[in-house]
């Protein structure tokens, strides 16, 4: 079946089964490779993309309920060559080892800030306790984000309609 | 192919002299170097490729798994060459001698013996280049060359205003032949080494850019997934083939050594396929235990067999009878999944008579094995490309995923892609070997007179020798495979390196202790095994640093007086203990519902001491903060030293809190991070890292932080509860 999606401001049909997992229409028909699988399952959050400004485990959502969708992926964070200032900020604070698990815990922190530009700790903390990192880089992520928290303030991210 | 024309680089790179390669390398290397007129790039070495354009590409062939390669070995030669790391650019190596692991043999990243093994070399190579720069600008001035400087790839003039960048000079410095060795920088003079280099694929990571295994693309690539049997050891019979092959997307299905693998256009699609396979198994050749019946097993093993001798001072069964105390414990430690982020996966394509093959491995010279024997090819004629590695810790050292790949592309004309999912990565990995410890110590008023430790278990060699062996000898003819497999662990530690996985960290104990023995009881119950992050040192420390805990308690000593005292003889070891009780507060009481432990462990040559402060709270045990001292010797990239001890330690505290592997009737029973739990943001407890100052030569950090966290936890929960826990995961 054929699909209509807007990815990072760009138009796209794909021909899909209407089951097949977001993660796979980006990563595989699109050719977006930033996104990750993890889990499959929704438990490591490696997929999350950003579903109509909201994040979502792409691995578990069917191509048929984003039908229409604008879609934000780690490659359309940045705007034009202007780095989203937590991808600045992950690089300043050396956040990734493997870097596996790093855009899906970019996107979750992005939506954080869009929605609260100033999160306290324990509101990090909870917002990407559902992201896993194997390497364990837990500590330094909460820093980036408390480093743009507090020196950036509300960032609209490009490619999506807040 | 050009013969390798300078005697330093055989020097250099040919740290390859290794240890077990017995037949000698060919006459010319396979690494070609030396200036390319036609593209304007030099090699001076196989490490480095300078162009007129002042493009510096650094070939790092020890593969980046998140542990900091990248970045640190790029800057081992970026600062005698005299270049900023973020200026250069960095690629893979392919398989080659040249890139070998002087001390395996074999081109692996493992053991962190990356950077102890590249410290020298790679900075020679690059002091080397730069000295041939200087050379050729001060024959292009008429100048001293000891009187010419360099900064950030340009050689200076000695009046200090002219320069040439280093892109002006590579056909020149070609040409120029050093005489004697090459200096290297003092210590006073370093620009990068020991300072705060960033990441150099951080940005790559944090765009989504970097290319993992799983991300290679290729045109008119399909994809598929391989059902394995659901007990190691089983083979596919039959399959309802027509069933399958009618469903959309699917290409092809048949069956392999390792499974029935499924074909289809999309990854989904083959997914959904493998839904409908229905497998007639063979079990006859299948493992069929319970990990009850794993231990049964050691437990008898040890009561037969006390075990090889592999470490023996003085009597411990006469301190026993002179002791006014023996303790025993009995310590049984799980199978673990290694549980990389990126799923085990391969790509590989057939094609004019050669095999391609990327994949994230931390191997390639197996990985090639794995592939020529799947399939009719040589060594030779199989390319292996290395991309970055969602993780590693071991798992990507066993080349099963390489094979599968190789096996589906051999059978197909087109670029295949062999996924794992999560489910099958958990059930179907090699693991850490569950273990079991007897341990004895005599106590004499007090003092700890005797030690005797018994591991039971099996050895991870046994696992792996059969790709290895043949690596080492890539010319050899694939019917001797298994021979050299089977001379490889006949040789073992004559022709090959003793294999220590099993005792690595039990025969090191460095307490000063006048009766000590170490022995091992060899025994396999044939579940699959490979080396996992800290390895042997992984359950050694549990062992060693619980029972020095149980020790302690019951001589009634503090348990950092009680090791102190015996560490006379070991400076190291008594200097970061005394770091991380003095930075934890030791001294002082722990906050309320809260309670300390310590354990202090070397591995790959690196001194750690870690204090545990946790509690227990609404039923789940709760770790506040660990306080970690390490002594690595010289740092090089202080914040990747740090990265990689906090990483260490919330990997052994995910191994402590949840870590287990279980078999019922020989099938794995996790299958998912809700049933193989991993460490969550909410969990991890603040991490204090101290890094001692030191120009010792440096050691590994990527794997040391892992084994002692795991019983300065257990001893935490004993100093809270008063009940000791012997059996891994620890419960609340």
């Amino acid at each position: 079946m054929a699909f209509s999606l807007t990815i990072n401001g760009h138009r796209h049909t794909v021909e899909v089964d209407s089951d097949t997992p977001l993660l796979w229409v980006v990563r595989d028909e699109i050719g977006l490779k930033g996104t990750k699988f993890g889990c499959g399952a929704g438990l490591c959050g490696a997929c999350t993309v950003h579903v109509n400004g909201q994040p979502a485990r792409s691995c578990l959502t069917p191509v048929e309920m984003v039908d229409g969708a604008d879609i934000t992926t780690i490659e359309g964070l940045a705007n034009d060559s202007q780095l989203h200032p937590l991808q600045q900020a992950w690089i300043d604070q050396g956040v990734p080892q493997c870097g596996y698990c790093q855009s899906g815990q970019i996107m979750t922190a992005a939506h954080l800030l869009a929605n609260n530009p100033s999160p306290s700790r324990e509101e990090i903390v909870n917002a990407m306790t559902g992201n896993l990192c194997r390497c364990g880089t837990y500590a330094r992520i909460v820093a980036a984000v408390e480093a743009v928290a507090g020196g950036v303030g509300h960032y609209e991210p490009a490619g999506e309609d807040a | 192919m050009t013969m390798n024309r300078r005697d330093f680089l055989k020097v250099s790179t040919g740290a390859s002299g290794s240890l077990i390669l017995a037949v000698s390398l060919p006459g010319c290397a396979s690494v070609q170097t030396g200036f390319q007129p036609d593209t304007g790039e030099w090699k001076p070495d196989v490490w480095l490729e300078l162009t007129r354009d002042d493009n510096i590409v650094f070939t790092l062939a020890r593969v980046e798994m998140g542990q900091g390669t990248y970045t640190g070995l790029t800057t081992l030669i970026a600062e005698e060459l005299d270049v900023n790391p973020a200026r250069m650019k960095v690629k893979f190596a392919p398989v080659a001698p040249e890139y070998r692991n002087p001390l395996y043999g074999l081109q692996l990243t493992g053991a962190s013996t990356s950077l102890a093994t590249s410290w020298k070399p790679l900075r020679e190579a690059g002091a080397s280049a730069r000295q041939m720069l200087v050379m050729a600008a001060a024959g292009v001035w008429g100048v001293d060359a000891g009187a010419c400087t360099t900064e950030d790839g340009r050689v200076v003039h000695p009046n200090g205003i002219d320069s040439l960048r280093y892109g002006q000079l590579v056909e020149l410095a070609d040409k120029e032949v050093i005489r004697g060795k090459v200096a290297l920088k003092p210590r006073s003079e370093w620009k990068y080494i020991g300072r705060q280099v960033g990441r150099l694929d951080a940005r790559a990571k944090a765009t989504g850019k970097a290319v993992y295994g799983i991300d290679v693309d290729l045109p008119g690539m399909v994809y598929a997934v391989m059902t394995r049997s659901p007990r190691y050891g089983g083979a596919a019979n039959d399959f309802n083939r027509n069933d399958i092959i009618g469903l959309p997307g699917v290409r092809d299905a048949f069956i392999t050594e390792r499974g029935v693998a499924v074909v289809a256009n999309s990854y989904w699609q083959a997914r959904k396929a493998q839904q409908s396979l229905q497998v007639d198994w063979d079990f006859t050749k299948a493992i069929d235990l319970s990990t009850d019946q794993v231990f049964e097993g050691y437990r008898q093993a040890a009561t037969n067999d006390p075990g090889a001798r592999e470490r023996s001072e003085g009597n411990v069964d006469k301190a026993a009878d002179r002791a006014t105390k023996v303790i025993e414990a009995e310590y049984e430690q799980p199978y673990l999944a290694h549980a990389t982020l990126e799923p085990m996966n391969a790509t590989a394509w057939y094609h004019d008579g050669g095999m391609e093959v990327w994949a994230p491995t931390q191997a390639p010279d197996l990985g090639r094995i794995a592939a020529a024997r799947h399939s009719d090819l040589s060594p030779s004629a199989i390319t292996i490309h290395t991309t970055f590695l969602g993780g590693g810790f071991g798992r990507r050292l066993t080349q099963d995923y390489i094979e599968e790949a190789a096996a589906v592309a051999y059978q197909l004309k087109v670029p295949v892609k062999l996924v794992w999912s999560r489910e099958e990565d958990t059930r179907h990995g090699f693991l850490r070997p569950a273990m079991l410890h007897r341990m004895k110590g005599s106590l004499n008023d007090g003092e700890l007179t005797g030690w005797h430790h018994q591991v039971v278990g099996p050895k991870i060699l046994d696992w792996y020798v059969r790709n290895a062996a043949p690596a080492q000898y890539p010319w050899a003819p694939k019917f001797l495979y298994d021979t050299l497999g089977r001379v490889g662990l006949m040789a073992e530690g004559i022709a090959t390196p003793k294999d220590i996985s099993a005792i690595e960290g039990a025969t090191s104990y460095p307490y000063q202790v006048p009766n000590v023995s170490v022995r091992h009881t060899h025994t396999d119950p044939g579940v699959p095994i490979t080396w996992w992050r800290s390895v042997g040192y992984s359950h050694n420390g549990f062992a060693v640093e619980t029972f020095m805990d149980e020790l302690a308690h019951e001589s009634g000593e503090d348990p950092v007086q009680f090791r102190r005292k015996m560490l006379d003889a070991e400076p190291r070891h008594r200097e970061v203990l005394d770091r991380a009780a003095r930075l934890a507060g030791w001294d002082q009481p722990a906050p309320e519902g809260r309670a300390r432990g310590i354990a202090l462990f070397q591995s790959f040559g690196t001194y750690v001491a870690q204090v545990v402060e946790a509690g227990i709270e609404q039923g789940e045990i709760k770790i506040y903060k660990v306080t970690c001292s390490v002594d690595c010797g010289q740092v090089v990239n202080p914040r990747i030293v740090e990265d990689q001890i906090a990483g260490g330690i919330l990997f052994g505290l995910t191994a402590a809190l949840y870590g287990e592997i279980n078999f019922d009737g020989g099938e794995v029973r996790q299958s998912n991070f809700h049933d193989y739990r991993l460490l969550q943001q909410h969990q991890a407890p603040e991490v204090i890292v101290d890094i001692v100052d030191s120009d010792a030569a440096p050691t590994g950090v990527g794997e040391p932080g892992v084994p002692p966290v795991i019983p300065a936890l257990g001893n935490a929960l004993f100093a809270l509860t008063g009940e000791r826990q012997r059996r891994l995961p620890l419960t609340a």
